[in-house]
């Protein structure tokens, strides 16, 4: 039987941001001086990140989360495959999943193809391969033009699994990356190639698109009320169209954390780092105050038609989750689980029933929460929560997805 | 006043038309008839007095129809010759604001002799060393989730003025006028993103193989193309006389003060 997989992400918030911030300035991204970077409170913060991301693999998490963002307060990593490079000397047993290189923003994906090939071997096949295209940020950090983003996105993807998986030295007839010589030393450990995964949220043509090509959809949500479960009906169908069947680990969230000795004392001790994330790390990305940079008309890359469906089914203004003034508010988010192992175990418990979804990527460390809180929380949850969210999935997933153990016992003799 | 939509090179383009005389071609930019509404302004039906005036929609805007191979300017200069093949026209008085003013010189320097007086109304198009074109993009998202006064300031001289909010309401617009700002805003990412950003450095000079009559019009507090694109255009096309300025008028120029823009125009055309 095979459980819901557990994941640690961390996304290397900066923690030293001013009492203030929020009244201050108007956003966490972009336009955020950089200026407020304080080097000398900051020396020893990437080791902190690296050592409790070593932690969750030394307590059996089944693997860590990284990801790029530029410019901003929300995550220094901007280049995540140097954090991986680092990783894979300290972790051992864990995937190191790296959510994701952001292709547009790259000049070549040969790069990329490379530096994970790289960090296959160096981590002896533990790495799984993420690629996004970025989001509203990125556009403004690095000037890349939104509307042919996806093609771009598509095209250096699949040129990449090519230049993993077929023998160079070939040319590439692209539009956007044409190269005559593709013939990338080293090669992956993992064969054909890494998995991969690609986050979307619940645009049809990222659901269509890794639905043909088998990639493991990661709904990029932080909420979740009734649309994951949505994301992954859509997706199931979506499958089918293309000769495939849903199984959970075809499908990853994205959700926080933090378990406590109980709900009283988890809400103490977290919720400094919870509101810090909330209203300083969160502005700018999914709150409404200030410019939210992330999605809208700014950053055209979704299709006319289906900006169109996206006007006739939101309300301008609705509330993100930076809105959430209180406890309550946050709850219903479903987004940052908070409690004692209990309370934790029985909302994330209902959160794989509704959603389906196998693949948990767990956010642990939130805005400026101290290393022995934040390891804490990891202990508590690995002893206390993940063994019977295991047990529980477990069983789930056999009951209703009969296919799942033999489809994966095939994918890994194909290897 | 007309709408149709015609085919050239097998793309549908959506096209105002008005007015009888020789053929005047405008090209709009975002607080304009196909970038932001389906109607024409009283500054394009002036534009028509004694002209027939072809107002077609860049690729993807209103009902034109978006296609992949559009990137650079160049290809939206050899969209538009296209469309003048398909209306049969050969020699016309060329007018542009914002974008259109940029693709309208791009024209105009690879085609000189067909272009009978070309009039530039707050063009990008040009790179000027330490005043940047504003970033609409970034304008365009709203504060608060619904709130527009950025992107007012940004094109209107007079940011909360009757028409600024009639154009670029806060909240939820008419749905179609949404699709409209959404799809021009598409479009200019396109062509006018990166790079170069709603510039083409090579565009200076070639401005001098431009040789019929031009106008440069500027309202006095653009904020999204500093005056001093004006300047250079102006020094740059040999048929210019001076840059003219728009007092109490921003970007859209011909939409704050379409009486006085028209006159000029009018004059200059005549």
């Amino acid at each position: 039987m095979i459980p819901a997989q557990l994941f640690c992400w961390h996304f290397m918030a900066y923690p030293h941001l001013p009492a203030d911030f929020d009244e201050k300035y108007d956003s966490g991204w972009v336009t955020v001086p950089n200026e407020l970077w304080d080097s000398e409170k900051s020396k020893g913060l990437y080791q902190e990140y690296i050592d409790q991301l070593a932690l969750a693999d030394r307590l059996g998490f089944d693997g860590v989360v990284l990801n790029e963002h530029h410019q901003n307060v929300y995550g220094l990593a901007p280049s995540p495959n140097l954090i991986a490079a680092a990783l894979t000397q300290v972790t051992s047993h864990g995937k190191i999943v790296v959510l994701g290189n952001l292709l547009p923003l790259h000049m070549n994906p040969l790069r990329v193809a490379e530096e994970y090939a790289m960090l296959d071997m160096m981590s002896g096949g533990r790495i799984i391969a993420g690629f996004a295209p970025g989001g509203g940020p990125e556009t403004f950090n690095y000037d890349i033009p939104s509307a042919p983003s996806r093609e771009k996105f598509w095209e250096a993807l699949d040129l990449i699994v090519r230049a993993w998986t077929e023998d160079g030295p070939f040319i590439h007839e692209g539009r956007h990356y044409p190269l005559r010589y593709v013939n990338p030393w080293p090669q992956p450990l993992q064969k054909p190639h890494p998995p991969i995964w690609v986050p979307g949220s619940r645009s049809p043509g990222t659901l269509i698109e890794c639905a043909k090509r088998g990639y493991c959809y990661f709904l990029s949500s932080r909420s979740h009320g009734a649309a994951t479960g949505q994301a992954r009906e859509q997706f199931t169908k979506v499958l089918e169209d293309h000769g495939r069947k849903y199984h959970p680990l075809r499908m990853g969230i994205l959700l926080s954390a933090y378990v406590g000795t109980d709900d009283q004392t988890a809400r103490e001790e977290c919720q400094e780092g919870v509101w810090y994330f909330l209203k300083n790390l969160l502005k700018g990305h999914l709150r409404t105050e200030g410019r939210q940079l992330t999605f809208g008309p700014g950053v055209p890359y979704i299709p006319t038609k289906a900006w169109r469906q996206y006007l006739e089914t939101s309300k301008p203004g609705r509330k993100l989750l930076g809105d959430a003034e209180n406890w309550e508010e946050l709850d219903r988010s479903n987004s940052i689980l908070v409690g004692g192992p209990d309370t934790v175990f029985e909302r994330l418990k209902n959160l794989v029933d509704n959603s389906q979804v196998g693949n948990l990527l767990i956010q642990f460390h939130l805005g400026n929460m101290p290393n022995d809180l934040t390891c804490a929380s990891m202990e508590r949850f690995a002893t206390q929560v993940a063994p019977r969210l295991r047990a529980y999935s477990a069983k789930l997933f056999a009951q209703r997805f009969p296919h799942m153990e033999d489809e994966l016992a095939r994918a890994e003799a194909a290897q | 006043m007309t709408g149709r939509v015609i085919e050239a090179a097998g793309r549908d383009v959506a096209l105002f038309e008005a007015g009888d005389g020789a053929p005047l071609v405008y090209l709009h930019g975002f607080a304009d008839l196909h970038g932001v509404a389906a109607d024409p302004f009283p500054f394009h039906q002036a534009l028509a007095r004694d002209r027939h005036l072809y107002a077609p929609a860049h690729p993807g805007c209103a009902e034109s129809a978006e296609y992949g191979d559009l990137s650079t300017v160049e290809d939206a200069v050899y969209h538009y010759l296209e469309v003048l093949d398909a209306l049969e026209i050969d020699r016309f008085d060329l007018v542009g604001h914002c974008m259109g003013g940029w693709i309208a010189a791009e024209l105009a320097v690879r085609h000189p002799r067909r272009v009978a007086s070309l009039t530039l109304i707050g063009a990008s198009g040009l790179f000027v060393t330490g005043a940047p074109i504003g970033d609409v993009f970034m304008m365009a998202q709203p504060e608060r989730g619904i709130d527009y006064a950025g992107l007012r300031r940004m094109l209107f001289q007079g940011g909360d003025t009757k028409l600024a909010r009639a154009l670029f309401p806060d909240g939820r617009a008419d749905l179609d006028d949404e699709m409209r700002r959404y799809q021009m805003l598409r479009f200019a990412s396109f062509i006018g993103f990166k790079p170069p950003y709603f510039y083409n450095r090579s565009l200076v000079n070639r401005l001098h193989r431009v040789t019929c009559p031009a106008l440069v019009i500027w309202g006095a507090e653009d904020r999204m193309v500093p005056r001093a694109h004006g300047e250079a255009y102006a020094d740059g096309l040999k048929g210019s006389n001076g840059l003219e300025i728009i007092a109490g008028a921003g970007h859209a120029a011909h939409l704050e003060e379409p009486e006085k823009v028209a006159g000029l125009i009018g004059d200059f055309l005549s």
